[in-house]
């Protein structure tokens, strides 16, 4: 069980030593369950700061924000910023560490162990509690969430509403930080890879119709884009679907400005997007299922970069966010990588 | 009788040696089928993903990268790069269910004419029955 008090009590200790210049938490919303990003500065406010099961976001997000506010002052605070992660996140922060994004001097790690539970999947809530309406939820005494509903408390047992990543999570605690709250407790993954089995199994038309279907809902609102904490090119390939040409565009600027893919949200344009992003998360993507969660039109957008983490596990034996100094896996080759597909 | 159907095969050659090679098939006068449309890149390793995607969706009925064997690279190992990106590619493309024979990768050294022509022939040969590519195909 995590212990918030912990948590408060290091916060609160960390910003009066001015040891960061605000800390990246979580504050209850005034509306639904989920709470809203805090950004707090003063340590008399760290009693805002919240922990509980519906704590679903990636925080880690902010330190690209961050360090493009940084960029553009004159003299920047070098002093790092506070974070509160999960193991998830941790990773995360592993691989912006290993790309060279972030220094390791420019976060403050607060991790926090989900132990035995993790963060919890809305719907399945909602399923479970058959239209009521959730108030409130918080970790029980063991491996179970209190869940306050207009009727009273109830207890579910975790692994019946957690999210479907948590269940398949590698390492619920942090793997980096710089102050740990809860305890690395191991637990056993059968196979971290069950969900995509559903897809994995179908015969090819019937994988491509199921694909077809997602994929045509998608309106390019670029939500997972926008959401993720990889994705901080400043220029995204997508972006040169504005770019105007006429009969005055000389040819460096379309040289320079393919266009790659049309703005149109139909299938074919949808498609090479969702690929682009796929393939661009591969060996990153730490599963924090934010891009899922973000979308919309419920576009299983997880499985796409679930089903590219299990082959880069499979194929390369590569694992994105355990090490901030291994080579990245596109940056990479051992000799005895697999090439039976090539003629 | 209804003509029979010509997939369009858009190829990335590496400059120093596929390139080299389908040049050596022609100088030679080898016959191979007439389906690729062959674009020199400086290295197998250049080809980004997205040259895939962008070929499919502008119409390919398939797509070939052919590089140096491994170890023969000239910028050394540029194609054991391109040899993990496209193995990465090519099960994202099985998985959203796009036919496995439509996207290829070959080792074709400079001096392997017969062997580029070879490799085409066996392509078309495999895109033939499956018809034009519509899947990920832009509707104009």
């Amino acid at each position: 069980m995590v212990n918030l008090e912990e948590l408060k009590k290091e916060a609160s200790q960390i910003l009066k030593e001015g040891k960061v210049k605000y800390i990246i938490g979580l504050q209850s919303s005034s509306n639904g369950l989920l709470p809203v990003p805090a950004f707090i500065k003063n340590p008399e406010d760290v009693e805002k700061l919240v922990w509980n099961p519906a704590c679903v976001y990636n925080l880690t997000l902010f330190l690209r924000d961050e360090k493009r506010r940084k960029a553009k002052e004159k003299e920047p605070d070098e002093k790092p910023v506070g974070i509160i992660v999960k193991g998830c996140d941790s990773r995360a922060i592993n691989v912006l560490l290993q790309e060279e994004f972030i220094k390791r001097d420019d976060v403050y790690i607060l991790g926090i162990s989900c132990e035995n539970t993790g963060v919890l999947d809305e719907k399945k809530l909602a399923k479970k509690l058959k239209g009521k309406k959730a108030e409130k939820v918080e970790f029980g005494e063991k491996d179970d969430f209190v869940i306050t509903t207009e009727d009273g408390k109830i207890k579910i047992a975790a692994q019946e509403v957690l999210s479907e990543r948590c269940l398949e999570c590698k390492a619920h605690f942090p793997v980096i930080y710089d102050v740990l709250i809860g305890e690395k407790t191991k637990r056993n993954i059968e196979n971290p890879f069950k969900s995509l089995e559903r897809i994995e199994s179908l015969p090819p038309e019937e994988r491509w119709k199921f694909w077809k279907e997602q994929i045509d809902k998608c309106i390019r609102c670029y939500a997972c884009r926008s959401v993720c904490p990889m994705c901080y090119c400043d220029e995204c390939v997508v972006d040169t679907i504005s770019f105007v040409v006429t009969p005055d565009t000389p040819a460096e600027e379309k040289a320079q400005k393919i266009k790659w893919l049309e703005k149109s949200p139909v299938s074919s344009e949808n498609f090479v997007y969702h690929f682009v992003r796929a393939i661009h998360l591969t060996g990153r993507c730490i599963d924090c299922g934010e891009c899922e969660r973000v979308c919309p039109l419920d576009i299983p957008i997880r499985f796409l970069n679930k089903k590219l983490e299990k082959e880069a596990k499979e194929l390369f034996d590569y694992e994105a966010g355990f090490d901030p100094d291994q080579p990245s896996l596109v940056s990479s080759f051992k000799d005895e990588d697999p090439e039976d597909f090539i003629r | 009788m209804a003509e029979e159907f010509e997939p369009k095969i858009v190829a990335f050659l590496c400059k120093w040696c596929s390139s080299a090679g389908s040049d050596l098939a022609g100088v030679s006068r080898m016959e191979y089928p007439s389906n690729v449309i062959p674009i020199t890149v400086m290295c197998s390793g250049s080809v980004s993903p997205l040259y895939i995607f962008s070929a499919f969706n502008k119409g390919a009925d398939g797509v070939l990268v052919s590089g140096c064997h491994p170890g023969d690279c000239h910028y050394i190992k540029g194609n054991f790069y391109a040899r993990r990106r496209i193995a990465l590619v090519k099960k994202l493309l099985e998985y959203v269910g796009l036919e496995p024979q439509r996207f290829q990768m070959s080792w074709v050294s400079a001096a392997e004419g017969i062997k580029y022509t070879q490799v085409i022939k066996d392509f078309v040969q495999e895109l033939k029955p499956l018809g034009p590519q519509k899947k990920l195909r832009r509707i104009q």
